[in-house]
């Protein structure tokens, strides 16, 4: 071979090389996926700590699911059946469900996952189930000693874990039967995961996809600089142009309101030291003033640049909500005239209005780094101050709004696909009715709808707990939330990407965006 | 010949001294000015309009406005007069206990010069901003946090100058000559020492504004400072980093800005004032 010949030839491998170089790399392009969506849970991927409980557990799967429509199907289970008491559960699961290590997924699994969930410290509230039991190799049985209409949300949102594998350091190390299966994790920046070989369900195309996390203006220039295939933005990025990517606004009940301590202030303490009752926001006339003086379609166009809708009550639009809830906003008159009645008057002209020398005064808190719940701080501060209330906003840390949080009026985000928040946040005893709220007859609905023995049973009472004509914890009756907004959860989707159908989303951040992960797909 | 040899470097002088009081005024105006304008501004431009956000700067808004419509003139302003009295505050608390314990040193020498001395060279070793960040957390952030943060880390340096400003007096003939005489040690001090550190005290204490305003700026900016939705410099530039990727510039070039001139023109009344108290410039 002289050495033109040799020239050629190395010409022609160098072409070949790159050629094939390309080719690979547009197909690994193609099956593999970036994505920024936030949502990294502080105690790891542990079902039991609260892991999914916003849907979609990602390495776990779960007894049901939802479909497109938000009714629930088969997913490791195969059927139920209550019993006609509802303190019996009979579930069956599918056999040929695997964990990613190869081991089968048994009942004891499914009874290990929920007992310890019932013993764990986590975010999971199983107060009400009294045990669960494997009667077979493909049978669970959970037993009640009231029963629980909500238990259907437990079943559609814990993730079962492999008794075998589980430690107490399962959630850095997650081990499920779900579609994927983690490569890596390093906290505060990345995980990557591929499709776990041995899932039941349809398999992922993609070979690899990678969640990044950072703040959220970071991934938004990365998403600029080509770098992702989605990214979740807060709503005033959301009008943004990104080359390639499209927005995609996901209506969801992921709300934001105020909480109202309930309460007179007597001068009483929680067991942790932290001061309980406020004056101002116990008289029920400010708390409907408030409510009828916010303007919430201006405050959905102001700080959610249009994503999102007015909230009224903390399911908006879901089977077990009044509609009722939707009272007149907008009307700073009406709220005047109101706390006119109620004896509140601005005696020394400073534009705060007084009554029997207390001022309508109090802080309102917001958790400092979330700039959507800042702006509806200022934006509310400023409706109330037309109508006479002065609202002094200030930004804290979540450990301090611990201690501050029965004593002023915080900017909480709730929603979710399960009417048991409405029973947490309301009844008298739970922990998450911060603001002291007590009203024997709410309290007496919502035991009716948890142990109604059907869900469809429940919905009435849920109904009446909100309103029942001459009562209620909606804002209505004794309104001791103020909601503000639905927020629309707002995404840059690269324009090759198919993700298929959208959900009404909950509360979680970007994350249940993927509840259809493995239905994604490449556009040709 | 002889004569105008001799005149022409007090004209010099002269002009050049006319010239720093003038600056020194000037710096001081400038501070007035702001302060009184931040004070007369008013509210208005820190509430929320929703009809006009994100306005580039214009002539109704000289400054923009930011995405909830808020005035960034008013919220500059209004954030550099936080920045000058959380500064003062801080310097002026650093620069006590700056004096306090150099003067203690030098005075005391012994034990109390070795262990000041180790206290100084303990602060000036440990990384700055992670004690500005450690104090600020253990007080609970806000603008005490801030202030205790920026006071007790910026006193190392003025103490140690004036430790060895009364240790080189202490041995001064002109003192021992009054100790001699009789005079008392009350008298010495405040007849000697006293005019000596007072300048360099002076001096040391408008140069640790600037160092001052800015670690403020910076601990707000991290989020360790005043609350989030407060006019400060920093917060200002934080919230502008958000921003950034949407192409509203003048939420972060408008206010750091301000913040180098407000800084620069501290620097230059310090260094003007130090000319004019250094007994070798200020003969020149």
């Amino acid at each position: 071979m002289n050495r033109k010949q040799c020239f050629l030839a190395l010409c022609t491998a160098i072409l070949f090389t790159m050629i094939f170089g390309a080719l690979s790399v547009t197909a690994m392009a193609k099956d593999t996926l970036t994505l920024a969506l936030r949502g990294e849970p502080s105690d790891g991927f542990n079902p039991l700590m609260g892991w999914g409980r916003y849907g979609n557990p990602l390495f776990q799967s779960t007894l049901f699911k939802y479909d497109d429509d938000l009714n629930p199907i088969n997913d490791l289970a195969t059927g139920y059946i209550v019993s006609q008491d509802g303190l019996l559960w009979t579930v069956n699961i599918r056999q040929d469900a695997r964990f990613s290590d190869g081991k089968p997924v048994s009942a004891e699994d499914v009874a290990f996952t929920f007992n310890k969930t019932k013993t764990s410290s986590g975010k999971v509230d199983l107060t009400q189930m009294k045990e669960a039991f494997a009667t077979a190799a493909n049978v669970i049985e959970f037993r009640f000693e009231k029963p629980d209409s909500t238990f259907i949300h437990k079943l559609l949102t814990l993730g079962i874990v492999p008794k075998h594998l589980y430690t107490m350091d399962y959630g850095r190390n997650p081990v499920g039967s779900g579609p994927f299966k983690m490569i890596s994790w390093v906290e505060g920046e990345q995980m990557s995961v591929e499709p776990n070989p041995y899932y039941y369900g349809k398999p992922s195309p993609f070979k690899k996809i990678t969640f990044l996390y950072g703040k959220e203006d970071t991934m938004f220039a990365a998403a600029k600089a080509g770098k992702l295939d989605m990214v979740v933005v807060p709503p005033h990025l959301g009008h943004q142009k990104v080359k390639g990517m499209h927005v995609k606004a996901v209506r969801s009940v992921d709300n934001r309101g105020l909480m109202f301590p309930v309460v007179p202030n007597e001068g009483k303490k929680t067991d942790d030291g932290a001061p309980i009752g406020n004056d101002v926001t116990a008289d029920i006339a400010i708390r409907k003033a408030i409510n009828m003086a916010l303007d919430r379609n201006k405050l959905v166009d102001g700080v959610l640049y249009g994503y999102g809708r007015p909230a009224y009550f903390v399911c908006d639009g879901l089977a077990w909500d009044n509609p009722v809830n939707k009272i007149k906003d907008g009307d700073p008159k009406g709220a005047r005239k109101l706390l006119a009645d109620a004896g509140w008057k601005d005696v020394d002209g400073d534009g705060v209005l007084e009554k029997n020398g207390l001022k309508a005064e109090f802080t309102l808190v917001y958790p400092a780094d979330r700039s959507i719940r800042q702006g509806l701080a200022l934006a509310t501060s400023d409706m109330l101050r037309e109508i006479g209330i002065k609202a002094n906003v200030i930004g804290k840390s979540w450990d301090e709004i611990k201690g501050l949080r029965h004593a002023n009026v915080i900017v909480y985000g709730w929603g979710n696909h399960t009417p048991i928040e409405i029973y947490s946040l309301y009844y008298s005893e739970s922990d998450n009715n911060r603001g002291f709220y007590k009203n024997p007859k709410v309290d007496e609905y919502l035991k009716k709808a948890i142990t109604s023995v059907s869900f469809a049973d429940s919905m009435q009472w849920w109904k009446k707990a909100q309103w029942d004509g001459e009562t209620g914890a909606g804002p209505k009756g004794d309104a001791p939330w103020a909601w503000l907004v639905n927020l629309d959860h707002v995404y840059f989707v690269s324009d090759k990407l198919d993700i298929g159908k959208s959900r009404v989303e909950p509360h979680g951040h970007g994350w249940p965006i993927t509840a259809n992960i493995t239905d994604w797909k490449i556009l040709d | 010949m002889t004569n105008t040899i001799v005149q022409q470097p007090k004209q010099v002088s002269l002009l050049q001294r006319k010239k720093a009081v003038l600056i020194c005024l000037c710096c001081v105006f400038f501070f007035v000015a702001l302060y009184i304008a931040g004070a007369m501004m008013g509210d208005t431009g820190l509430r929320t309009d929703f009809l006009h956000r994100n306005l580039p700067p214009s002539l109704d808004y000289p400054f923009g406005t930011d995405w909830l419509g808020r005035d960034l003139l008013t919220r500059t302003v209004k954030g550099l007069c936080i920045s000058i009295q959380i500064g003062m505050l801080a310097a002026m608390c650093s620069a006590v206990l700056a004096g306090l314990l150099g003067v203690a040193a030098a005075t005391f020498g012994g034990k109390v010069d070795t262990v000041i001395t180790g206290m100084i060279d303990v602060v000036m070793s440990t990384p700055h901003l992670v004690m500005l960040i450690l104090i600020s957390f253990a007080m609970g952030g806000g603008v005490q946090g801030v202030v205790v943060a920026v006071a007790l880390t910026h006193w190392t340096r003025l103490a140690r100058i004036l430790r060895a400003e009364v240790m080189q007096l202490k041995n001064a003939d002109y003192l021992q000559l009054s100790t001699r005489l009789g005079k008392s040690k009350l008298w010495i001090a405040r007849n000697h020492i006293l005019p000596h550190l007072l300048p360099q005290f002076v001096i040391g204490l408008i140069l640790l504004f600037p160092h001052a305003i800015l670690h403020s700026a910076g601990l707000s900016f991290l989020g360790f400072g005043l609350t989030p939705h407060n006019p400060s410099i920093g917060i200002l530039l934080s919230e502008s980093m958000q921003q950034l990727s949407t192409g509203h510039w003048w939420l972060a070039v408008i206010p750091g800005v301000c913040l180098i001139c407000m800084v620069k023109v501290f620097d230059i009344l310090g260094n003007t004032l130090r000319y004019l108290s250094d007994p070798q410039t200020s003969q020149q």
